[in-house]
C-alpha cells in the first residue's frame, strides 16, 4: 500500500479503519489536499457527506463537532481514501470542491442543506432535498426526530413553522 | 415584449416565462417546468428547462419531492431495525439495500456471512437486478412509443414478486438480507419457481429485443442522442449503465468483489456508443448475464447455515430458549438493547441496477448509528443530465431521462 503523496504538514493523521483507507486534512489545506490527490489519480469523488460528533466523537482526536468525509477513489489502481476534515462548531464553514469533483455540487448543497455547513465558493448554495423555506438542519444531532407534526390542512399554519433551530 | 413572468405555484402544474432574453443567443427563451408529476419523468423529478424554439439551452433538475429522512430515522434505530428502512430508498432493488447495509455492518463488526447465505444473497441481487431492469425497460418503452414492452416486462417482473414472496413474506419491502446472514432459508418452492424462471428467461429476454434492438423507430430516438463520453463520464462521477454504456468496463462485482462474485463465470456488459441506444444493449446484455450468474449460483449453492453462529449479534433458534439459560439473556438482551458494532466508519459499495449503491456507517459503539448515509446512483447520475441533454431537441429529452434511470426515492432518500 503506497503512501498517499501530500505535504507532511497537510496531512494531520493517518490511518485503517476495518481495511478503509483514512487521512485527516487540516480544513484550511482541504481543498489543495483534494486537487493533489486528483492529480494523483483519485479520478472519482464516491460521495461527500457530514457526521455530526455533538457530545461524544467517535474518533478520540475528534476535537471539533464536524466532521466532512469526502471518499475518493482511483479505478486503475483500485483504491479508495477517505479524507476527514473537521469543521468546528462556531465556525461551519469549508471551502467548496466543486471546481474539482463536479459531483460535490450536489453533495455540498445537501451537506449545507442537513447540516447548515456553508461552501466558500459554491455557485448555488441552496436547499435541495428539503422545501426552501425550512427553518433548521434535520442531520444535525440536536435536531429532534420527530419533529414535524402530521400535516393536516386546517393546521396549515401550525405545520408551516418548522421547530426552532437549536 | 414585457416580461410576463409567471410565478410556479403548487397549482400551475407547467410554468411558462415569457421574454426572458439572454445575452448572446439569438431565440428567445422558454423556461418550462417540465414536472413533478410528468409521466415521463420516472417519479416526481421536477426539471426546469430553457428552451430555445425545441432546443434545450439549460437544464436544472430539482429533487426533494420525495425526500423521506430516512438517513434521519436510520438513528433512531436500532442496527438490527435499520434493515426495514433501507429497503425503502431505492424501492426497486430492496435487496440489494440491505445487503450494501449489510455488508457495511458486517465489515464494522468484522464477521462474514456463511457460504449459503452468501450464495442466497447473490441469487436475490440478481433477480433484483433483473427486476429492475425490466422495470426501466418497460417504462422506458412506452416513453419512447413501444406500448406493447411494458406488460411483457411486468409478466416477468410479476414471477420475481412471486419469488420474492416466497423467500420472505413480502413482494417488494423484502428485507430479506440482514447484517449477519439472511432472514432464512429458501423453501424448495422456492427454488422450483426460480428453476422455472431461469428456464424461461433467455426466451423472453429475446422476446424484448425482437421487438425493440432492430426497431427503427427506437433507433432514430436513442442512436447518437445523449452522448456522454467516458471522460465526462469519470468527471461526473456517472456509475452502472451509464458508464459502461461509455465502453468503461467498470463493475463493482468484478472490480470491488462481494458475495463471491469473483468466482461465478460471467462478463461486464460494455459497450462503446457512449449514447442511450448504448445504454440500452448494456442493460439487456446485464439481463442475460444476470441469468448466468443465477443459473451458476443455484447450481453450487453450498449447504449449511444461512446465518453466523454468534449469540451477541443473532438471536438463538426457538428450541435453545427452552433449556438453555444462557440463550433466553442473549435473545433477552438482543431484542431490548441489541447489539453494538465497535467505535468507527466504513464504507461498502454494491452494484445496483442502477449503478454504485453504497452505505457509509459511523458507529460511536452504541446500540444505534451514529450516522448512515446512502450513496446513492441515482443521486450523482442525474446531476449528468445536463451535460447529456444540452443542445438536443425536448423528444430527445425523453430518451435521455428514460436511459438515466433514476429512482427518485433512491435520489432523494
Amino acid at each position: 500500500m503506497s503512501k498517499v503523496m501530500l505535504p507532511d504538514d497537510a496531512v494531520l493523521e493517518s490511518g485503517v479503519i476495518a481495511g478503509d483507507e483514512w487521512i485527516t486534512v487540516a480544513r484550511g489545506r482541504a481543498h489543495d489536499a483534494l486537487r493533489a490527490l486528483q492529480a494523483q489519480g483519485f479520478e472519482s469523488l464516491l460521495f461527500m457527506t457530514c457526521v455530526d460528533h455533538l457530545a461524544t466523537p467517535v474518533l478520540e482526536k475528534a476535537a471539533e463537532r464536524y466532521e466532512l468525509v469526502y471518499q475518493l477513489r482511483d479505478m486503475r489502481r483500485h483504491r479508495e481514501l477517505r479524507v476527514r476534515v473537521f469543521v468546528p462548531e462556531d465556525d461551519p464553514t469549508a471551502v467548496s470542491a466543486h471546481d474539482i469533483y463536479a459531483p460535490a455540487n450536489w453533495e455540498e448543497r445537501e451537506t449545507y442543506d442537513m447540516f447548515g455547513i456553508t461552501f466558500d465558493g459554491h455557485p448555488d448554495l441552496t436547499r435541495i432535498l428539503m422545501p426552501d423555506d425550512w427553518v433548521g438542519h434535520p442531520l444535525r444531532r440536536d435536531y429532534p426526530v420527530g419533529g414535524e407534526p402530521v400535516d393536516f390542512s386546517e393546521d396549515h399554519q401550525i405545520w408551516q413553522t418548522a421547530p426552532p433551530e437549536a | 415584449m414585457a416580461d410576463t413572468r409567471i410565478e410556479p405555484t403548487p397549482e400551475r402544474g407547467m410554468t411558462i416565462t415569457r421574454g426572458a432574453r439572454r445575452e448572446g443567443l439569438e431565440g428567445e427563451l422558454l423556461t418550462v417546468n417540465f414536472g413533478p408529476q410528468h409521466p415521463s419523468t420516472h417519479g416526481v423529478l421536477r426539471l426546469v428547462v430553457d428552451l430555445d424554439g425545441e432546443t434545450i439551452r439549460r437544464v436544472k433538475p430539482v429533487i426533494g419531492y420525495l425526500h423521506t429522512g430516512i438517513e434521519k430515522q436510520m438513528e433512531a434505530l436500532r442496527w438490527q431495525q435499520g434493515v426495514v428502512v433501507t429497503d425503502r430508498h431505492d424501492y426497486l432493488s430492496p435487496p440489494i439495500n440491505n445487503l450494501a447495509y449489510a455488508l457495511a455492518v458486517e465489515k464494522l463488526m468484522g464477521v462474514e456471512a456463511p457460504p449459503r447465505a452468501q450464495g442466497l444473497r447473490v441469487i436475490m441481487s440478481e433477480l433484483t437486478r433483473i427486476a429492475s431492469h425490466l422495470i426501466w425497460l418497460g417504462t422506458s418503452g412506452i416513453e419512447l412509443g413501444a406500448m406493447g414492452i411494458f406488460m411483457y416486462c411486468l409478466r416477468d417482473r410479476e414471477k420475481i414478486l412471486d419469488l420474492n414472496e416466497e423467500i420472505s413474506g413480502f413482494r417488494m419491502h423484502t428485507s430479506y438480507i440482514r447484517p449477519g446472514g439472511v432472514m432464512a432459508d429458501a423453501t424448495p418452492r422456492f427454488f422450483e419457481l426460480l428453476d422455472a424462471f431461469i428456464e424461461q428467461m433467455p426466451a423472453n429476454i429475446q422476446q424484448y429485443e425482437d421487438l425493440l434492438t432492430r426497431n427503427p423507430i427506437f433507433m432514430e430516438r436513442t442512436l447518437g442522442v445523449g452522448m456522454l463520453s467516458a471522460e465526462d463520464a469519470i468527471r461526473l462521477g456517472a456509475t452502472g449503465p451509464m458508464i459502461r454504456g461509455s465502453g468503461l468496463a467498470w463493475d463493482l462485482r468484478r472490480d470491488r468483489p462481494y458475495c463471491g462474485y469473483e468466482t461465478y463465470d460471467w462478463d461486464v456488459a460494455v459497450e462503446n456508443g457512449c449514447d442511450c441506444y448504448a445504454r440500452y444493449l448494456v442493460r439487456i446484455k446485464e439481463l442475460k448475464e444476470s441469468v448466468r450468474i443465477l443459473r451458476q449460483a443455484v447450481d453450487r449453492l453450498p449447504n449449511g447455515p444461512v446465518n453466523v453462529d454468534d449469540r451477541k449479534m443473532l438471536p438463538p433458534p426457538r428450541e435453545e430458549l427452552e433449556t438453555s439459560m444462557e440463550a433466553v439473556i442473549h435473545h433477552f438482551k438482543l431484542f431490548t438493547e441489541g447489539y453494538s458494532p465497535p467505535p468507527g466508519d466504513v464504507y461498502v459499495a454494491v452494484e445496483s441496477g442502477r449503478g454504485e449503491n453504497g452505505c457509509y456507517i459511523v458507529s460511536d459503539g452504541t446500540h444505534k448509528p451514529r450516522r448512515v448515509k446512502f450513496r446513492s446512483a441515482s443521486f450523482v447520475n442525474l446531476q449528468a443530465l445536463e451535460h447529456m441533454s444540452l443542445g438536443r431537441m425536448i423528444a430527445d429529452f425523453i430518451a435521455i431521462i428514460g436511459t438515466a434511470d433514476t429512482v427518485l426515492g433512491d435520489c432523494d432518500r
